[in-house]
């Protein structure tokens, strides 16, 4: 029952929120939904994992609207529940059009995304990860920058056509269920495919979310996408939704496909390591910070997806570590993008510099979660990323290898970024410029908090993912 | 039946009534005379009564296909109150003409006998021949009729030719009848049966403007006028499809192996012309008319897809289609008068600022066309690709699938048009009766997409 509180609070707040014509007052209920969800959200990490919400939905069609968790979907619970305070928080005190629709969409995103990450079933699945998606578009689209209507547009049909081999897949799979079909997780891992039909439903099921995340070659609605969106638009994005890509391969791929992911296993990886050096060396050429950060959080998502095909404990509970981390850390860095523009009115690199003499603070908390995004010791990046790679290294010693460039690319284009930026002379054009608001503490400092604290204390998270990480490592043998 | 002789008897007497000058008492009566149509239809529910020496057979595929056209014909009437307010003449004429027009889909429902078919195909459509030239100093919607006439009456020919040939090989116009002389020839059929059966067909699927016999209907829709068009690409399709179904189910399976391959040809064509076509369109008419040939692929792959729920998915999907496409050329209505009589994608500009509580509504109904979670079109697909996929269609499903995708954008191209500022010359005005039918049947096409998943049949 508490799994279908925490999917209904943010829709019902959501859709009461156009009752509101205040902007402030519908801000703060906003917050407070999604502060609340959060809370519930902590109190789940105590309780055992056997809570779980079913009813019948479409019984002709074998759907039951099952709800549930296990390790991973709890990180993922965790991440959204835990970075929509901060997004509906980026809103506040800015000059925004028609905020309670806003917010509605906001925390309709919110809900679905919350649906995707508990539901049982492959049709609920499916139905909440196309769900999510358009509250994402109208925000991208209405409140989005220079270019959106194109962009979005492309955004959104590339994912979608992604979803919608999802689609067939899932009803593939339906129809090779026993008995009465359903499309219920538990009987699609239990089917067992002929290899040579797993080899092609492989990539029928593994597009989408390839697109999702993205990975080399699949990445091109990304860089626009994070460049023209919105403050929370790019938060919702980049923290949240590439993750559903890295969730949905976790639940669909390595159950139901096993020896469908072995044959593909290393071009996979292969794939994910060009998308890792490729991004990086385009993010270190780029000018604009916006298009740079979304270079740089695709390489650290292709890192993680050359993770997952490895198959290995260490690597696995880093993905799942570093899904969190780079949650938690591309929002904070993307919204302090953000900050950049609205001090200076752009994002391109060569018109900026020298913001440290006018924004001190500003320049000491981007510098905090910069290091937090290369992954520096005692930030959660690093716990993340050297179990990574030392389960890539298990693997090979060259995937260890190109899998590790990220760090070191990383810190080279970052820290290029950072002295563009912040650094140098002061210029005439930004002499308005001032320091973070009151405001701005309320959305980083909790942020840095949790980076420096998970990079400190790792060790809760890796306890709810102990069960599912050895469940993981015998599946792979 | 006394459901289809009360349509009949209420055409004649709403025809008569334009005598009367007053205006104001056409819809009501109309709509008040369906409504009884309904009750008529639903109480025939189960009794499979058959009649003309069982030339008409009335079951509950014939009973749920009538109810679903009816109420989609009430719906259009109850649009009509407001598009017919400032028309002057021969208001009377098009209420009956549509009246007319059911009666004949009525009788494409429910044949089991080839003159049957014939007969319903011929009352439904002389009265749109009418109706599409309904506005009598219109170039185009002259040319329209025209053209429909022309083209029509060609597909008649052709269907009646393919009767005679079916007729002289098999002695008999009686499906059942039909159904086991093809079947004693085991898949190898003299040609002369074999040409009738292709060109029963093409006269069907001229009808339901299945690629390649849909050269007409962009035009048609575009020139006749809105309210005729809407009832053209929903009642209509839906009347065809159900006989078409019938004619496969009833008389014509299992398919000899050419016919069946032409008929999946016919698809693949169909959903590939369809979907191409629409991405060009800048006049939403002719968008709403290319996308309604893309639905009839999808249609046709779910009636190809020999199956047991075949039947109740056509239901569910020309039903929920049809709930989404009235209203929008409703709202397409509105937004003409606001810009002067335009019929571009442009007039959608603005919409979302002016009046957003019509513009959500336009979305829902568009997500819904282009099959989008947690509308009904999604449903109504996902059925079809169960039916389709659990037949072992693969390659046909990802085509169609892959042409989804290609729907998905234009139906989107709209949709970012509703939110793009511009205001256009005129005020969009929407009568309180539009607005609350607009918002019902955008909250009904949700409500289907999330609870009701599959009508009685």
């Amino acid at each position: 029952m508490i799994l279908l509180i925490i999917l209904l609070i943010p829709f019902i707040t959501g859709l009461s929120l156009l009752f509101f014509r205040k902007a402030a007052t519908a801000r703060t209920v906003a917050l407070i939904s999604t502060v609340v969800n959060l809370l519930l959200t902590l109190s789940l990490l105590n309780a055992d994992q056997s809570v779980t919400y079913s009813a019948q939905w479409i019984n002709y069609l074998g759907i039951q609207f099952s709800l549930g968790y296990d390790g991973i979907s709890t990180i993922m619970l965790l991440l959204t529940n835990l970075l929509f305070p901060f997004v509906v928080m980026a809103g506040f005190g800015r000059d925004q059009k028609n905020v309670p629709m806003l917010n509605c969409l906001i925390l309709c995103a919110q809900a679905a995304l919350i649906g995707v990450f508990l539901a049982q079933n492959a049709f609920l699945f499916y139905v909440f990860w196309e769900l999510a998606l358009i509250p994402v578009y109208f925000i991208l689209l209405v409140w989005g920058g220079d270019d959106r209507k194109a962009i979005t547009l492309k955004f959104f049909i590339y994912t979608l056509a992604g979803s919608l081999f999802l689609l067939f897949g899932i009803i593939y799979l339906y129809q090779l269920t026993p008995g009465t079909h359903t499309t219920d997780f538990s009987a699609f891992s239990q089917l067992h495919i002929p290899a040579g039909t797993q080899n092609w439903l492989f990539w029928i099921l593994f597009i989408a979310f390839a697109i999702k995340m993205p990975i080399f070659p699949f990445h091109t609605w990304q860089p626009p996408t994070y460049k023209m969106a919105s403050t929370q638009g790019v938060m919702i994005l980049a923290g949240v939704m590439t993750k559903m890509g890295i969730y949905g391969a976790l639940r669909f791929l390595f159950p139901v496909v096993p020896l469908g992911v072995l044959y593909w296993q290393n071009l996979v990886i292969i794939m994910s390591l060009i998308g890792v050096i490729y991004a990086s060396v385009i993010a270190y050429k780029h000018t604009n910070l916006k298009t740079m950060i979304a270079y740089s959080s695709m390489a650290h998502i292709s890192l993680m997806a050359a993770a997952m095909f490895v198959l290995n404990a260490y690597a696995y509970q880093g993905l799942i570590f570093q899904v969190l981390s780079h949650g938690v850390t591309i929002a904070a860095l993307f919204y302090l993008a953000c900050l950049v523009k609205e001090q200076t009115g752009t994002t391109e690199m060569p018109q900026l510099g020298g913001l440290k003499i006018n924004a001190p603070n500003m320049a000491i908390l981007f510098l905090i979660i910069l290091l937090g995004s290369i992954a520096l010791p005692l930030t959660a990046g690093f716990v993340g990323e050297f179990l990574m790679i030392t389960g890539l290294f298990q693997q090979s010693i060259w995937f260890a290898l190109f899998g590790g460039l990220t760090m070191i690319l990383g810190a080279i284009y970052m820290l290029y970024a950072y002295q563009r930026v912040m650094l140098g002379d002061k210029k005439v054009a930004f002499a308005k410029a001032t320091d973070l608001r009151a405001l701005d503490y309320w959305i980083l400092v909790p942020l840095i908090v949790v980076i420096l604290g998970l990079g400190i204390y790792p060790q809760p998270i890796f306890d709810i993912l102990k069960p599912v990480a050895e469940v993981f490592s015998g599946l792979a043998h | 039946m006394s459901a289809l002789i009360f349509t009949i008897v209420l055409g004649i007497i709403v025809l008569y009534l334009g005598f009367t000058k007053n205006k104001a008492i056409l819809a009501p009566v109309a709509i008040a005379g369906l409504g009884v149509s309904l009750i008529l239809s639903i109480r025939d529910w189960g009794l499979g009564s058959k009649y003309f020496h069982d030339m008409i057979l009335l079951d509950n595929f014939s009973i749920a296909f009538n109810i679903s056209m009816i109420i989609i014909t009430i719906l259009i009437f109850l649009f009509g109150v407001d598009y017919y307010e400032t028309m002057e003449f021969h208001v009377a004429e098009h209420y009956a003409l549509m009246l007319f027009a059911l009666t004949g889909a009525f009788l494409m429902t429910s044949f089991s006998n080839l003159i049957m078919l014939f007969l319903g195909i011929e009352i439904l459509s002389i009265p749109l021949y009418v109706l599409a030239g309904g506005k009598k100093y219109s170039y185009r919607s002259n040319e329209a009729s025209f053209k429909y006439f022309m083209l029509g009456s060609f597909a008649t020919a052709i269907f009646l030719f393919g009767i005679a040939l079916v007729y002289g090989a098999s002695a008999t116009f009686y499906l059942p009848e039909i159904k086991t002389y093809i079947a004693q020839f085991n898949g190898h059929l003299p040609p002369m049966l074999m040409v009738g059966l292709l060109f029963i067909l093409i006269g069907v699927a001229f009808k339901i403007a299945a690629a390649p016999f849909h050269f007409w209907s962009p035009d048609v829709y575009e020139g006749a006028p809105t309210l005729v068009t809407a009832f053209m690409a929903t009642v209509v399709k839906t009347a065809g499809f159900a006989a078409f179904y019938r004619l496969l189910g009833m008389g014509l399976l299992p398919l000899p192996p050419q016919l069946e391959k032409a008929l999946w040809v016919m698809t693949g064509l169909t959903l590939l012309i369809g979907n191409l076509g629409a991405l060009k369109q800048n006049n939403f008419k002719r968008l709403l008319a290319y996308s309604a040939i893309s639905h009839s692929g999808f249609l046709m792959l779910a009636m190809l897809s020999q199956h047991d729920s075949s039947a109740s998915v056509l239901l569910y999907y020309t039903f929920v289609y049809s709930l989404a496409t009235v209203p929008l050329f409703i709202i397409f209505i509105l937004m003409k008068r606001a810009s002067d009589g335009l019929e571009d994608l442009t007039i959608f500009r603005g919409l979302y600022k002016a009046k957003p509580w019509v513009a959500v509504p336009a979305i829902v109904l568009l997500m819904s066309l282009a099959g989008i979670p947690p509308t009904s079109g999604f449903m109504a697909k996902y059925q079809v690709f169960v039916l389709s996929i659990s037949q072992g269609i693969l390659l046909t499903s990802i085509f169609a699938i892959i042409m989804a995708i290609i729907g998905v954008y234009y139906y989107f191209f709209v949709i970012r048009e509703i939110f793009t500022d511009k205001q256009q010359p005129y005020p969009i005005i929407v009568s309180k009766i539009n607005g609350a039918l607009i918002i019902v049947c955008t909250v009904a096409v949700l409500f289907m997409g999330i609870f009701m998943w599959r009508l009685p049949i």
